[in-house]
């Protein structure tokens, strides 16, 4: 930037926002796209009985938003000051209406997994069976919240970060949209792993091909959006072009193409194609969920260190 | 018949005058008071770089009286002489540019970080604060810290609480040799800052930003032609 006068130093020497951040917003991405999948398949087949992959989804996004809460905290200087983002609201807060979104969801998503697991729970605190019987009446309305609230919990993180002006690469309109997406891409993977690790469901069941399925498009998405990213640096103005460098200068345009693009898209596209039938694939399908959860962690750590790095 | 019509025709013309009367007053009476709100205090700063030596009186002063941490600091000079041009030295103000449309305050999910009512300074409630970052990542400029001791974010805030409450000019403006900071308010049409803007060219910082700092740069003009 030429301006007639300015500085070149200015007070963060280091990175501000450092890999917590980046490990809870892979957490709270698994999360909200491991419950985005399972409802919309359980919507899209009007299940009526509690599926492996529902099961798998309602532990995999309460247990990750949780970690990604203790990670949160754990980044905070002050977190025994925590309690103070509760009580105070700004509403032009990204990170505000984020906590205001994560009061709802983290409940919403403790019904699932009472909902999930209904008959157990009823059998062994059997003093909490009107209470599950109360939820259950309502089961589809607040099914439907937990999706809208699922949906708001990985856009937002793409937002919170995307309002930072200072750095070129996160302040662009398409990294909530590449969120979203990555986000299902690792909340697949990580409900792909439970729901076979967890509770032995068969890979080829009709659920688990239609996960299998699904896995394709949205990698063809997240491709397509990270190309577009590149693109509209590379196009744009001088500030574009100061983080177009993140991609091909420094330490984390490895993690770029290392672990986004060869771990995280061709590793799996690989593995999928040299599998041949009988073999037996337990491995494979483990090693290939695993590289997008990877990938998907790689693209948080690039964009929170390679975009602070280069900054405008 | 007739005289009931010319009284109502009367006391419609009278209740026109007393109405636009009464209107015209409230009307009066409502630009009073924008105005007074207009009269709202907007303080902000130039910095001379002409007249900025890098002496680090400021940085030093403002270490002391707002009780920042040895190693840290609200504001510091920075070096821009050129390592080739030794004989010309240039130094620069790094500090809060106290924005009017200010994205730390926009973005602080607390409300820690803030306008004071009365002054409109960008300022911090160290007991609200949670250590976020958000602020410091915010901020266009890179002017914002944790400060070590409170482990709370923290901007130069024009000694708010110190020298401002005293009634004072900043600790860096006060201790300032060579006159290179001033001070002042910009509603206040008699300040001398208003003064000085009148006469020098003063510009603000990364203004493709948009959000408006308080604080104005006279740049450095002197090209050495008088020398030898």
């Amino acid at each position: 930037m030429n301006e007639l006068i300015t500085y070149s130093s200015g007070f963060t020497e280091e990175i501000g926002w450092e890999w917590p951040i980046s490990v809870y917003l892979l957490l709270a991405g698994i999360s909200g796209g491991a419950i985005i999948v399972a409802l919309l398949i359980r919507f899209y087949k009007n299940q009526i009985e509690n599926t492996a992959v529902y099961k798998s989804a309602s532990l995999v996004a309460f247990v990750t938003i949780l970690l990604g809460m203790v990670c949160l905290v754990g980044d905070l200087t002050r977190p025994l000051n925590f309690w103070q983002i509760l009580i105070n609201y700004n509403f032009n807060s990204v990170m505000s209406i984020g906590v205001a979104a994560l009061m709802i969801y983290i409940p919403l998503s403790f019904v699932a997994v009472v909902f999930a697991f209904a008959d157990f729970v009823k059998e062994r605190f059997s003093f909490l069976t009107k209470i599950v019987d109360l939820l259950l009446k309502f089961r589809v309305v607040l099914e439907g919240v937990l999706f809208l609230f699922a949906v708001v919990i990985c856009a937002y993180t793409g937002f919170l970060i995307s309002v930072l002006v200072r750095f070129p690469l996160l302040n662009t309109s398409i990294l909530p949209a590449l969120f979203v997406i990555s986000g299902l891409s690792a909340g697949t993977a990580a409900l792909c792993i439970m729901a076979k690790r967890v509770f032995n469901e068969n890979v080829h069941s009709s659920d688990m091909k239609i996960l299998h399925k699904i896995e394709w498009p949205i990698m063809a998405i997240e491709i397509l959006f990270l190309a577009m990213l590149y693109i509209s640096l590379a196009t744009g103005n001088e500030a574009g072009k100061i983080a177009l460098a993140a991609f091909h200068e420094g330490s984390w345009s490895t993690v770029f193409w290392v672990g986004i693009v060869c771990i995280g898209f061709l590793l799996p596209i690989i593995l999928n194609f040299s599998q041949k039938e009988q073999e037996n694939s337990n491995s494979i399908f483990y090693i290939s969920a695993m590289c997008s959860i990877v990938g998907v962690l790689c693209l948080r750590l690039f964009i929170i260190y390679a975009g602070q790095t280069f900054s405008v | 018949m007739s005289s009931s019509k010319e009284n109502n025709r009367r006391n419609f013309i009278k209740g026109i005058g007393l109405g636009s009367l009464f209107l015209g007053s409230v009307q009066y009476g409502l630009n009073a008071n924008t105005n007074k709100e207009n009269k709202k205090p907007h303080y902000a700063m130039i910095y001379d770089q002409n007249k900025c030596v890098g002496c680090s009186d400021c940085e030093i002063a403002c270490q002391e009286i707002n009780l920042v941490p040895k190693n840290q600091h609200r504001l510091y000079v920075e070096d821009q002489t050129k390592p080739d041009d030794l004989q010309h030295k240039k130094y620069m103000r790094v500090s809060c540019q106290q924005c009017i449309d200010s994205p730390c305050t926009e973005v602080c999910p607390t409300g820690a970080c803030h306008k004071d009512s009365i002054t409109d300074i960008v300022t911090m409630d160290i007991d609200k604060c949670i250590g976020c970052k958000y602020c410091i990542v915010a901020c266009p400029y890179d002017v914002r810290f944790i400060n070590e001791r409170t482990n709370a974010a923290e901007n130069c805030n024009f000694c708010l609480n110190t020298n401002f409450a005293k009634g004072k000019d900043p600790a860096c403006v006060e201790s300032c040799k060579y006159d290179a900071l001033v001070f002042g308010d910009l509603n206040d049409e008699t300040a001398y800052i208003n003064k000085i803007l009148d006469v020098k060219d003063a510009v603000r910082l990364k203004p493709g930003f948009g959000t408006k700092p308080s604080l104005r740069y006279i740049p450095k003009l002197k090209t050495g032609v008088y020398d030898e």
